[in-house]
């Protein structure tokens, strides 16, 4: 399924976030729980799905491919795409305070 | 297994494939792709996290962790896994389509067979259709396969969108056993039945009849005709050394162990027909029956009317009593008469062709019917 601009996974998001700077398979891996700060262990067969799946609807691109080993990086499309992303959560985020209100109030 | 010391190194549709090894605790996990070929890359990325490639069966392939690893699972977004199986979805979907049109192509060309003409029996006891009819029993049961295979890849990637993940120390030593039976089962009665088919050319058989008596149970037209200057006429059509006009055939099917069906012709020279069309020329037509089912035989005679009424009504088909048979049905014309009969698991059909009675066709089916 191409992106269509809809909510992005919680995988699509840290994935996109983590090749801001490009890099590969395992370290990639590393890069997404340093990125949340240890909160998202990204499992192999997820990683691999999201980056397939993201390759093909142009989101992120391979830098480099010495056969065994590819190394990837998010693409013009990607950047926007996680811009707008980003800016839906700081969105949701914001329409929260209602939250805030709650727990000064207690 | 692996507690076991048995270790997984290759798999197919109903066996796999284990080695020998030091017993230890193994996780094991199959990750579908969208293509039969899993890449190099992808195989090195589960590497990295602690997962062993094993062996692949189609678009399935296995993977395999020491349990003291503790390596991430393999999907851990439930979310992103329902992309991972939409290959699998719509390849189950097809397969579970296009076994299901074929299922009921099959069904209504049976059916067809079968029904079209009214005459069920006969077409079970003729044995042509068994092969079929068992080829579509295993055809819907493929069908009612995928499609259950199609309905719980549905269901698991609704759990997944739904969040929930899957487990993986569920039970599936229920499901594997009937289904590990089934197939045992429907591959050996699909073996049996495709030799049917050739038991039933190798048992087919046809020679011309003799002149003499034979100890067959077809009726004679001597027998019936009683008339000493009856002779046999010259061949018309003679193939592969038989003559047709007179001919004696025997067949065998799962459901009529012993069947002989046998044509004779005569001519009384000098002696016309009442309608001056040339000399008197009698024939006559035996088929005979012996069931596997006694239960099937005044189904079968009712089915033979059936077949052999043509153009005529069934009101002109009536069924008589006799001391000796089960059923007896007879149909008369000016020079034609056919007599239908059964008894206990044999039945008979004669047609008959000349100027002797009827009760005489039906003396001779009696006698040789015994």
């Amino acid at each position: 399924m191409a992106y269509s601009g809809g909510p992005m996974t919680e995988a699509m998001y840290y994935v996109l976030l983590a090749l801001m700077r490009p890099n590969h398979g395992y370290q990639l891996m590393q890069a997404i729980t340093e990125v949340s700060n240890g909160r998202v262990n990204m499992g192999p067969g997820t990683l691999y799905g999201v980056l397939s799946r993201m390759q093909k609807d142009g989101l992120i691109s391979l830098a480099e491919n010495d056969g065994r080993r590819k190394t990837y990086e998010i693409t013009l499309e990607g950047k926007q795409a996680l811009r707008t992303e980003y800016d839906r959560l700081k969105a949701l985020i914001h329409d929260s305070w209602i939250l805030e209100e709650d727990a000064g109030n207690e | 297994m692996a507690a076991q010391g048995l270790f997984l190194k290759k798999m197919g549709i109903h066996f796999a494939r284990f080695e020998q090894g030091e017993p230890r605790d193994m996780r094991y996990r199959i990750d579908v792709s969208s293509k039969r070929r899993i890449s190099i890359e992808q195989i090195e990325m589960y590497r990295e996290s602690g997962w062993d490639y094993v062996t692949s069966y189609g678009q399935f392939h296995v993977f395999s962790s020491p349990a003291e690893l503790d390596a991430p699972e393999l999907h851990t977004d439930p979310a992103e896994q329902v992309y991972t199986l939409k290959g699998l979805d719509k390849k189950l979907a097809w397969n579970a389509g296009s076994a299901i049109i074929g299922m009921v192509l099959m069904i209504g060309m049976m059916a067809s067979i079968w029904f079209l003409d009214g005459t069920p029996t006969y077409v079970m006891v003729d044995g042509a259709m068994i092969t079929q009819t068992i080829l579509t029993l295993f055809i819907a049961y493929t069908a009612y396969h995928s499609l259950r295979a199609t309905l719980s890849i549905r269901d698991l990637r609704k759990n997944l969108v739904e969040g929930k993940s899957i487990d993986h120390q569920a039970s599936w030593k229920n499901h594997h056993r009937i289904h590990t039976a089934a197939a045992l089962l429907f591959t050996v009665v699909v073996g049996l039945c495709a030799i049917i088919p050739f038991i039933q050319i190798a048992k087919m058989e046809t020679n011309t009849l003799p002149e003499g008596s034979v100890d067959l149970p077809i009726v004679r037209l001597a027998d019936v005709e009683n008339h000493p200057d009856l002779i046999r006429p010259e061949a018309e059509y003679m193939s592969d050394n038989v003559d047709w006009g007179n001919r004696v055939s025997s067949e065998w099917s799962l459901l009529a162990p012993v069947k002989y069906e046998s044509y004779e012709n005569g001519v009384v020279p000098g002696k016309l027909w009442e309608d001056l069309s040339g000399e008197y020329s009698p024939g006559i037509q035996t088929e005979y029956y012996q069931l596997r089912f006694p239960s099937m035989a005044k189904n079968l005679v009712w089915d033979l009317v059936e077949r052999y009424l043509y153009e005529n009504s069934l009101d002109e088909y009536v069924e008589k009593k006799h001391p000796d048979l089960d059923l007896l049905v007879v149909h008369e014309e000016e020079e034609m008469s056919e007599v239908f009969a059964a008894k206990g698991d044999e039945v008979m059909y004669v047609r008959y062709h000349g100027y002797a009675d009827i009760s005489s066709v039906i003396e001779n089916v009696v006698e040789k019917i015994d």
